[in-house]
């Protein structure tokens, strides 16, 4: 079962941002259950973790990281979405840095991965926090501009997305669902 | 959460209308009404309606018009928000918006620039499933414009109903079911919080088979 966390302080911030992942996971015939960033999780009773992300404005999910401290025991994939990208950087020690990005934009991929398979493709972002730089914790695998769009986390299989893949690039949680 | 919503009088500003009720204090309509037809941003037949819609649901509307061009359309979106805020205290805005990120990504930036919260409560949604949730929860809905082919003149004035939803779904090559690209644009006369129904006393439809509008020239309210 994958777990299905959000992020979204308003529950209609949802139907935005979680509904489109769980309507996915279904398509791929995966069972799932949601549950919020604010409540204490169990990781490990779960086969995958999807982080899922928030509206531009909602910063309370960093408020409760320690909530996903967790995951540094857990054995299983876990992908981070926007504002699940930002929690796993934080997590592993990075620093968030104030990069506004709304719209259409061209990522470059710079290391072979499993989620990927074109060298450069659209996506769509909403975001005013990213990473610019990241420590030896996170392996960057592509970029928009000087943003990294997309990281690992070194040893594990953990991948943080800093656009939303659901919008334009469902290929990419189809991936993550198999892996 | 106070909020407005941005209303074109259609099924997706209504649904996402119903949907941001349900969960948040809805506390004003926003129309922007474009000066012609060729608005890349807002719907344009029978825009003046929305003010019967205003009163059926008693929700108060602040509107204003809209320059055709893209930045001018943005700049009255600017405006007409700031307007909302100052008049009706809202801090956020809920859009109808589905799948287009050339939409989405604008509305964000004028909510993200004005320190207002930005809700898509329809966004990525199936579009048939969509018509289907508009059905199911009660709407009338009336086609107002048809903009291309293979949809024609005749649709005009049909009520949206599930054997119209099976129409569009087996034209999905062709036109978007939700209409969302403008292929087709709708009024909802009715859906479950307005508290009296909108009726079409006359009506003149205008353009060519593939490209035409209706254009209603009396609407009252009645009871339900």
């Amino acid at each position: 079962m994958i777990l299905v966390v959000s992020t979204c302080r308003f529950p209609l911030s949802e139907e935005e941002f979680v509904r489109p992942i769980v309507e996915l996971i279904e398509e791929k015939g995966g069972s799932y259950r949601v549950r919020r960033y604010y409540e204490e999780i169990r990781f490990e009773r779960y086969s995958k973790v999807i982080v899922c992300g928030t509206a531009l404005r909602d910063f309370d999910y960093l408020n409760y990281v320690e909530n996903f401290r967790g995951l540094a025991e857990y054995g299983g994939e876990v992908l981070g979405i926007c504002a699940g990208y930002q929690i796993l950087a934080v997590i592993y020690g990075n620093r968030l840095e104030e990069v506004e990005k709304i719209g259409v934009r061209r990522v470059e991929v710079v290391e072979s991965n499993p989620l990927t398979v074109e060298r450069e493709f659209y996506a769509y972002f909403l975001h005013v926090y990213a990473l610019r730089e990241a420590n030896e914790r996170l392996e960057v695998l592509a970029l928009q501009g000087d943003e990294i769009a997309m990281f690992r986390v070194s040893g594990k299989d953990f991948y943080g997305v800093s656009f939303h893949p659901e919008v334009l690039n469902r290929d990419i949680i189809e991936r993550f669902i198999l892996l | 959460m106070r909020v407005c919503v941005l209303y074109s009088g259609g099924k997706d500003s209504n649904l996402a209308l119903l949907k941001a009720w349900e969960k948040l204090e809805v506390a004003c309509l926003v129309t922007l009404i474009p000066e012609s037809e060729n608005s890349y941003l807002f719907h344009y037949p029978n825009a003046r309606l929305v003010e019967l819609q205003s009163e059926a649901l008693g929700i108060p509307l602040v509107v204003d018009s809209c320059p055709d061009d893209e930045e001018g359309g943005l700049k009255a979106l600017y405006r007409v928000l700031r307007r909302a805020a100052e008049m009706c205290g809202i801090e956020g805005v809920v859009t109808g918006a589905i799948r287009s990120t050339y939409q989405a990504s604008r509305f964000q930036k004028v909510c993200w620039d004005l320190g207002l919260w930005c809700f898509n409560p329809l966004w990525l949604r199936d579009e048939v499933s969509l018509l289907r949730e508009v059905l199911s929860r009660g709407f009338e809905v009336v086609f107002t414009r048809v903009a291309g082919y293979p949809l024609r003149k005749s649709l005009l004035g049909r009520r949206l109903d599930y054997e119209v939803v099976g129409m569009l779904e087996s034209l999905k090559q062709y036109v978007n079911p939700s209409g969302e690209g403008g292929e087709y644009e709708t009024f909802v006369l009715d859906m479950p919080l307005f508290k009296r129904r909108i009726q079409i006393l006359e009506y003149e439809v205008v353009g060519v088979d593939y490209d035409a509008t209706l254009i209603v020239r009396r609407a009252v309210l009645v009871e339900k």
